[in-house]
C-alpha cells in the first residue's frame, strides 16, 4: 500500500539545532596571480626556422631511426616559459610543421603579454626519397627535405608571460593535435603531476612481475624474443610509440 | 585509461630535481648473456611508422607485467573523509569579525532577529524608522559571527545564529520603540536580545519594554525611601496648618459681611 512520506531530507521540525536553510556564505576572494618576476623578451613570437640549414649537408647520411626511439634526454623540463607542448611519441618535424606552429601560435597569442620560445633545433637531418615510379636500385635518392628528430618526453616549445593555463591551453592543444606524433599541452604544475602520478603507479603496482625484472634476469629466456634495447626501455616504448598505460 | 585517484598530492617542490629518485630493486643486474640467435628473419626495422606486430611471447610478457592497482580491504570511499583544513583565514572575514566585535562592545542593546526576504524599499523604510530611535540595523553572516561570539561573553547567544538574521544594536535601551516598529514588519521576528549584559528572550524584551523609564523609576524609588520622613513632617505641620485654614476662613467671613466689625487684635494670634 502506498503511503505518502516526507523525503528524508525535509524532516518536520528539523533536528535539535533547528532547520538550517542553505544559503550562500562569505565570498572567498582569490588574490590575482603574481606576475612580478616575468619579463617579456624583445621578440616574443616564435623565431622563423629555415627549411634548409645555412650549410646544407651534401653527404647523404643513413637513416638512423634510433634518434626517434626511446625517451628523450634533452629538453625534458621547462626553462623560460610556464606552459608548453610535450611530445608523447617520437617523430620528425619538418618545415611545414614548424610553419604551422609558428603561425598558429603567433596568431593566437598576445605579443604584449605572452612570449614563446622553441625547444627544438631547426631542421638539420637530411631525408632522402627516391623519385616515384622507379624500381629498386640506382643508388640512394636525393635529399628531399630536412627534419628534426623529436623523442617522447621532449618539450617542443614553451609559452610564458602574464597569462593563465586556461588562456593558453586551447590553442596549444590545437597545435599539439596537428603534430606528427601524439602531443599534449602542459603547464609546469601539470607536468609535475604527470611525473608524480607515473612514479606513484610504479611504486604501488601490486604485480610482483615487472617487465624490467623479467628482462634484467632473463626469466624464461625472454630476451630471445626481446631487443637489447628493452633493457633500457623497460617495455614502455615500442618503436617510436610511447606506451603510456604501461608502468 | 585513467589513473586511479591517489590519496596525496605531488610534493610541493619548486625544483623538479628534488623528486625522490627511486632506487631500483635489482640494482646490479647480472651480466646477462645475449642469445646466440636473435629472431629477425625478415620484415620491418625496429622503428616503423605503423604499429609493428609483436612476437606472441612478447605480447604474453606484456600481458603478464601489466599494472595492477592496489585494492585495499576497506575501499577509501568507506573511510571517513578528511575535510580540507582551512588554508588561511580570509582577510575579509577577519575584518568583518573585527567590526562585529567593535559593534558588540559599543552597544548596550543587541537584539537578534530572524530576517525573511523583504523588498528593498521596505528594508530601507525599516532602517529609517529604527534610525530615528538611534537603533542601527546590521546584517551579519553566521560564519563570521559564530567564532566571535564563541570567544566573547555572549556565547549563550550562539543557538540564535542559525538562519539568516540581523542585529539591531543601539547605545541606548529603547525597547518599546523597537518593538513598536518591529510589530509593523512581519518579516522580521525578534528572537532574543542582550540588554545591559542581560540575555532576554522575546517575552523578557516585552516585559522590559513595559517597565517605566529610568527617571520615573528613580523618582519612584526616592519617593518610596522618603515616604516616612515626609509623613512625619506632614503630621507635625497638621496643627498649625489647621489653625491657618480656620483663620483664613474667618477673615473671609468677616470681609463677606461688609467689613463693619473690627478685625481681631493681632496680639491674640501672636500669643499662640
Amino acid at each position: 500500500m502506498w503511503r505518502w512520506r516526507l523525503p528524508g531530507l525535509l524532516r518536520v521540525g528539523g533536528g535539535p539545532g533547528g532547520v538550517a536553510v542553505p544559503r550562500a556564505g562569505l565570498k572567498k576572494l582569490a588574490l590575482p596571480p603574481d606576475y612580478s618576476g616575468i619579463t617579456i623578451p624583445e621578440k616574443p613570437k616564435l623565431k622563423f626556422m629555415d627549411k634548409v640549414p645555412a650549410v646544407p649537408k651534401v653527404q647523404r647520411e643513413p637513416r638512423r631511426l634510433r634518434d626517434i626511439r626511446g625517451p628523450s634526454q634533452v629538453a625534458t623540463d621547462f626553462t623560460q616559459g610556464q606552459y608548453g607542448i610535450l611530445a608523447l611519441g617520437g617523430g620528425y618535424l619538418h618545415w611545414g610543421h614548424f610553419e604551422m606552429m609558428r603561425l598558429s601560435i603567433g596568431r593566437s597569442m598576445d605579443p604584449k603579454s605572452m612570449f614563446a620560445v622553441w625547444r627544438v633545433p631547426a631542421p638539420r637531418k637530411p631525408l632522402t626519397r627516391k623519385s616515384l615510379g622507379h624500381r629498386m636500385g640506382g643508388g640512394k635518392g636525393p635529399v628531399e627535405r630536412f627534419v628534426t628528430a623529436v623523442r617522447s618526453g621532449r618539450l617542443v616549445l614553451e609559452v610564458g608571460g602574464r597569462c593563465e593555463f586556461g588562456e593558453v591551453q586551447p590553442f596549444l592543444a590545437r597545435v599539439a593535435q596537428k603534430l606528427p606524433f601524439p602531443a599534449v599541452a602542459v603547464s609546469r604544475e601539470s607536468l609535475r603531476e604527470m611525473r608524480w602520478e607515473e612514479e606513484q603507479r610504479r611504486l604501488d603496482n601490486q604485480n610482483p612481475w615487472t617487465f624490467e625484472r623479467v628482462v634484467a634476469s632473463n626469466m624464461l629466456g625472454m630476451r630471445k624474443y626481446l631487443s637489447p634495447y628493452d633493457l633500457r626501455l623497460k617495455g614502455r616504448y615500442w618503436g617510436k610509440f610511447f606506451l603510456r598505460h604501461r608502468v | 585509461m585513467g589513473a586511479s585517484p591517489r590519496q596525496g598530492r605531488p610534493p610541493d617542490s619548486r625544483s623538479p630535481e628534488e623528486l625522490p629518485v627511486p632506487v631500483p630493486v635489482l640494482s646490479a643486474a647480472p651480466a646477462a648473456w645475449l642469445p646466440a640467435l636473435q629472431l629477425l628473419r625478415h620484415g620491418s626495422k625496429a622503428v616503423t611508422r605503423h604499429w609493428k606486430a609483436m612476437h606472441f611471447q612478447r605480447q604474453k610478457l606484456l600481458a603478464l607485467t601489466e599494472y595492477l592497482r592496489p585494492r585495499p580491504a576497506v575501499p577509501p570511499r568507506c573511510l571517513p573523509r578528511h575535510s580540507p583544513e582551512e588554508q588561511q583565514e580570509d582577510g575579509y572575514a577577519r575584518v568583518l569579525q573585527r567590526q562585529v566585535e567593535q559593534t558588540l562592545r559599543d552597544s548596550r542593546m543587541v537584539a537578534v532577529c530572524q530576517y525573511n526576504s523583504m523588498p528593498d524599499e521596505d528594508v530601507a523604510t525599516l532602517r529609517h524608522y529604527l534610525r530615528k530611535h538611534n537603533i542601527h540595523v546590521k546584517f551579519v553572516l553566521n560564519e563570521v559571527v559564530r567564532p566571535v561570539l564563541a570567544q566573547s561573553k555572549y556565547r549563550n547567544l550562539l543557538p540564535l545564529f542559525v538562519c539568516r538574521n540581523i542585529l539591531l544594536v543601539s547605545p541606548e535601551t529603547r525597547a518599546r520603540e523597537m518593538l513598536r516598529v518591529l510589530k509593523g514588519v512581519p518579516q522580521v521576528n525578534l528572537l532574543g536580545a542582550c540588554i545591559d549584559d542581560t540575555i532576554l528572550s522575546r517575552q523578557g524584551v516585552e516585559n522590559f519594554a513595559r517597565l517605566p523609564s529610568l527617571e520615573v523609576s528613580q523618582g519612584q524609588t526616592v519617593a518610596a525611601l522618603s515616604l516616612l520622613s515626609s509623613q512625619t513632617s506632614s503630621l507635625l505641620q497638621r496643627g498649625p496648618a489647621h489653625l491657618t485654614a480656620l483663620l483664613d476662613e474667618h477673615i473671609r467671613q468677616l470681609r463677606g459681611t461688609g467689613g463693619a466689625t473690627e478685625p481681631p487684635p493681632g496680639q491674640s494670634t501672636g500669643n499662640h
